[in-house]
Formats: C-alpha cells, structure tokens, sequence
C-alpha cells in the first residue's frame, strides 16, 4: 500500500475541521452538563482560537517548500479520527471519556504535524506544539473532572 | 479527498475597470476555461483601441490630483486594500486554481507573494524619500527629490494571474502613478476580483484601471503618448518587442522575458535534502514559472552517485499526485490549457526523437479523480540530455525535467553559458568554495545556493539576465520605487 502523502492543504483542513468538531462538541457538553458549562465553553472558545492560529501561521508563512510539492510524508489522517456523537443516554462520565480521547487524538495529532514540519519556517512547528500543549492540558483537566466524578 | 468548494459558481462577466467604472467592452469576448474541469468559468473581453485609450484619458485625469495625495493617505488606501485581501485571502486563492489550474498550496503562496508586495509598498513615505546634502559649496544645499511620472501599463503573464502584475502596480502607486493593467485573457478574474477590492479600498477612480484583452490593448499602450512606462512579464520573443517598442516611443520599461534555469547537484551534496526541493523546482506550478528548473545538471565522475540520484530524483517525481488543484491531495495541477498540454508534449516527443532518453513519461498518468485529461500531463524525466538538443536548449514550460551529466563545475558553468537565457540558477552543494564560484560566475539574474526556486521576495528586485531581462530596473522593491519615480536634482542658495 502507497505510504500516505497529505499535502499542507490537507493538513490545514483536517486542523480546521478538527478545531471546528471540537468547539461544537465542548457546545453540546456545556448545554448536556451545565454544572462544568463555563470550562466547556472555555475550550469552545479555545478551539475557534486553535483554528484561526493554525490558518494564520499557514497563511503567513507559506515558502515555496509548503506551496509546491510539499507534503506531510508518512501522516495517516485516519489515524487521528474520532467519534464524538453525544446522545441522550450519554452519561457525564461517558461524555468525559469521550472527550478525553478527542484531545488525545488531537495532541497526538499536532505533535507529529509539528514534527513533520520541522523542515520549514520554525513558526510552523510552533503554532502546532502550542496547540498540542493545549490540547494535553485539556486533557489532564478533563481527567481531573472524571477522577472526582468517580472518587 | 473532497474538493473544496469553488468559488465562482457560474459564469463570471468581466468587465473593464476604468475610471473607477465597472464598463462593458465593445470588443469580442472569449471563454475562461478551468483547465482541470475544461468547464467554462469566466467570459473576458478583447477590448478595443478606443478603451485603452478611454483607460489612459481616465488615468491622465486622475494623476494631477493622486500626485498632490500626500503619501501617507496613499498608502492607507494601501493598508485597506492589503487588509481586504487577507479577508478574502481564501476566495482569492481558490479563484487562481480554478481559472490557472496550480493546486490551492500554490495559490495561496501566491496570494501570500502578492500581499507582501502591497505591504512593502506601504512603506513608502520612508522608501519614497529622496536625499540631500548641506554646503555642496559655500552656503549651496543639493538634494534629491522623487517624482512621480504619470500613466504606466503593466501587462501580467498567465502564469501568475494574481501575483505578477502586484510586482509593479502598489509601487506605482505608493508613489503617486497611475496604472492600466492588462491581465492575461487566459485568466483575468483574479484581476478583476482585486480590482474590486481597490474600490473597496477606497483608491480614487483612475488611480487603478483594468483593461482586458490581447494585442490591441498592448499595442494601444505601446503607441499611447500618454503611457510614461511599460512593465511586462512573459514570452522572450514578446519582451524583446516591447523594449524596443519603448525605446522607440522613449517609454521606461521593463520587460521580462522567458527561461531555461539549470540546477546542478555537486558530488557533495545533501541529496535527501536536495530532491524535495527539485521536485518544486521543476514540478511546481506544473514547471509553469520562469523561475522552475529545467536542466538538471549531476555533476561528477562518481557513478554510484549520479545513479544514486537519478534514481532518488525518477522515483520521487513517480509519486507525485496530478489532479485538479482544489482536491488537498493533489500536488500538481493541470498545464493552463489544451493547446499548452499540445506544445510540451510535442517537446516530450522531440526528446525522445533526438534520442534523450525517457525515465518518466508524464504522458502516462493515472489523475487523482475523474476529469478529462485534456491538459493534464504528469511528471516527465529525460536523461542523457546534451545542450544542443532542442528540450536542453529552449524553454519548454512545463512539467519536464532534462538530466544532463558533467565532470566539474566548470563545465557545468560553460554548459549555463551556452543557453541565451539568464533568469535563474541553482547549486546543491555543502561546499562554500563552490557556491562562491558558481553566485560569482554565473550570469544568471537569481541565484540559488540550495534553494530550487529562487523566488526574489517583495522588498528585493526579481532579477534576470540576458534573454531573459530587458530593461535596467527591476520589478519589487526598492528598484521598482527608482522605476516608478523621476530623480529630480535640486541645488538651492538663499541670498
């Protein structure tokens, strides 16, 4: 099987599309949970932030590398997918766990992007690991919300 | 992989811009065709004499009042403009793909390219200065001021739809001119959409003018009196006309013609490095940039090496994905058009009859999605290429790279020296020496040192040499500030 091969396009897309299922996601957690509504809507707000970031340092800081033929060899999109379908029945453990994996999938995400693009502008790489930083704080506020769910 | 959604959703109407007018041409109008698709997207007219003699009167008009503009409200009908196309910075981009065919990476590195040119011109109420000197001799003062000129025409190539005709026109303007532009009718809606971005901004009418159309435009402008200057960016063979035209007619110009760029690898090149910069080189744009690579040039006695890197370079070029550009996963786009496609492949067959040999057939492409393969032609690799045969010796414009060997890095400066082009050339090397040697020798306008396009930014000249350049400045920066304005020499005593 061919090795995957997204370009920089691709890449900034899947952020975007990424930072835009989360933001409706925490939306959702903070109407269905309203008692953590302000920390929900905090990482709403953040996601909207991420994505214009990204955007940003994509558009700004394209070279001749990123707009002609570069890609992000090696990079399974699929790998970073996940589901975050909130029903009526999910409970606010569930809902935790899901997001949980949801920031996980992302940080890992930003982190092998921020890798990969180490060849061009530093600017590139940063924007990624702040946002892979992020996503990995989130990660351990959720887990602390979960632990006093369950404690 | 979706393709991202097409901004323009029926049949685009261009029209002329004049004097701050959006007006409709008498002259026959022509298809814009999305080479991907072979959809039509855009209808453009071929403007008549009398309309860009209409745009020059518009311009004329509208110069006095513009000139006495003090700088400082100039450039912030600048900064406008530059905020609008970041606003827009997407719809632009996409626009570019649809109407050229490069992929969304591409554009928006174009659209990026054309921004910096707003945003360095936005500085000149300090580049504009001119410069002085007290007590030349006793109690005398010398300084220089710069003028505006007047009316200039900028003709842009169809290869850079957006960016090109931004290496002239906020200069020009920055610093109190008028301009005419004339986009290539091969895709003009980029022009159109940042002429409607200029109104936006706020540029009075006349400062900005678009005139569409081919060789009656330019010849209006070449003849026009009242045209203090030309800036041209295309064919060699059209270049040469215009400066002589210009010169004629005591018109500055400047007037950029094609290319034949070499690229040599050293013996002690990074080659792990240096292959996904050949790749944009010579695959970028679809090899449509007077800036691609297009003989590549190993230089050494080392076999092993020569063949280490053929095969590195063949096998990379091989996984490039070929589709229409507003699919994210395509990496190169289609050739403008049917009749491009037509005239590179007959070079591939040319190649072949002279007895280079194929490694690469982009003849042979599978597409990334369903679409006619009407201008789509892959990447295609030659070896054994020599300097005599005619894909080593003229301008292809498109997607073929020409191998060629030789044992050291003066031959490879006299095999440069035998083609009349001199707009760019670049050297793999991890060796000082040698790269002095080859930025010292070379007579080639930009030059790279481990960089595969050696794309001049905003605030330094695109240069070039011999046939490839017409003309003494250059567009961007601070010689297009020098082309846009008069050096008036003042030298004052007060009794």
């Amino acid at each position: 099987m061919e090795e995957p091969n997204p370009t920089a396009s691709a890449i900034i897309g899947f952020a975007g599309r990424l930072e835009d299922n989360s933001s409706k996601f925490y939306e959702m957690l903070a109407e269905k949970f309203p008692d953590e509504r302000e920390i929900f809507l905090v990482f709403a707000k953040e996601s909207e932030k991420n994505k214009m970031l990204v955007t940003r340092t994509y558009q700004e800081t394209i070279t001749d590398a990123i707009e002609a033929c570069f890609s992000f060899k090696g990079l399974n999109l699929c790998h970073y997918l996940v589901e975050t379908k909130l029903t009526k029945d999910t409970s606010y453990p569930e809902a935790l766990k899901m997001a949980m994996e949801l920031e996980k999938k992302a940080s890992g995400f930003y982190s092998d992007v921020a890798e990969k693009s180490k060849p061009l502008l530093a600017t590139i790489p940063k924007a990624f690991e702040k946002v892979a930083t992020m996503r990995n704080k989130r990660n351990l506020k959720l887990k602390s919300l979960l632990d006093k769910v369950m404690a | 992989m979706a393709i991202l959604e097409e901004p323009i959703k029926k049949v685009f109407e261009v029209k002329n811009y004049i004097g701050g007018e959006w007006v409709k041409s008498e002259g026959e109008v022509i298809d814009v065709v999305n080479p991907a698709t072979c959809q039509t997207i855009g209808k453009v007219p071929i403007s008549t004499r009398d309309e860009i003699n209409a745009a020059v009167d518009a311009a004329k008009e509208a110069f006095p009042d513009w000139r006495r503009t003090p700088p400082l409200a100039r450039v912030r009908c600048l900064f406008r403009l530059k905020e609008l196309m970041e606003e827009n910075f997407e719809e632009l981009s996409r626009i570019q793909t649809m109407e050229h065919g490069k992929t969304i990476d591409e554009s928006r590195g174009e659209t990026r390219r054309g921004i910096e040119n707003v945003e360095v011109a936005t500085g000149i109420p300090s580049l504009g200065m001119g410069y002085n000197l007290e007590d030349i001799a006793a109690g005398i003062d010398e300084y220089v001021i710069r003028q505006p000129i007047g009316v200039f025409g900028i003709i842009g190539p169809f290869n850079f739809p957006f960016m090109v005709p931004l290496w002239f026109a906020p200069y020009a303007v920055a610093t109190g001119n008028c301009i005419i532009i004339k986009p290539s009718s091969e895709d003009p809606i980029s022009q159109a959409k940042i002429a409607e971005l200029v109104e936006e901004a706020g540029f009075p009418p006349g400062v900005w003018n678009i005139v569409n159309g081919g060789r009656t435009v330019v010849s209006g402008m070449l003849d026009h009196p009242g045209i203090a200057g030309i800036c041209f960016v295309g064919s060699t063979s059209v270049a040469k006309i215009i400066y002589q035209r210009c010169g004629e007619t005591g018109k500055r110009v400047i007037a950029q013609g094609g290319a034949k760029n070499f690229v040599l690898i050293m013996p002690d090149a990074d080659v792990a490095r240096t292959i996904p910069a050949l790749m944009t080189s010579f695959f970028g744009n679809t090899g449509q940039r007077c800036l691609s690579g297009a003989n590549l040039v190993i230089v050494g006695k080392d076999d092993e090496f020569y063949n280490c890197s053929v095969s590195a370079t063949v096998d990379a070029a091989t996984k490039i994905i070929v589709g229409y550009g507003l699919d994210e996963s395509v990496q190169m786009g289609p050739l403008r058009d049917k009749s491009k496609k037509e005239r590179v492949t007959r070079y591939v067959e040319k190649g072949i009859e002279e007895g280079a040999k194929l490694k690469l057939d982009g003849r042979k492409i599978n597409l990334a999605g369903d679409w006619p393969d009407t201008c789509f032609l892959g990447p295609t690799v030659f070896e054994d290429v020599t300097p005599d045969m005619t894909i080593g010796k003229e301008e292809i414009f498109g997607p073929v790279m020409s191998i060629m060997r030789v044992e050291n890095l003066d031959e490879a400066i006299d095999l440069i020296h035998t083609n009349p082009f001199g707009n760019a050339a670049s050297i793999f090397t991890s060796s000082g020496k040698w790269a002095r040697e080859f930025q010292y020798r070379v007579q080639c306008g930009n030059i790279g040192v481990n960089i595969g396009i050696v794309a001049p930014m905003a605030f330094f000249p695109f240069s070039g040499m011999k046939d490839s350049f017409f003309g003494t400045l250059h567009g961007q920066g601070m010689e297009a500030i020098r082309f846009f304005t008069e050096s008036k020499v003042v030298i004052q005593r007060w009794f």
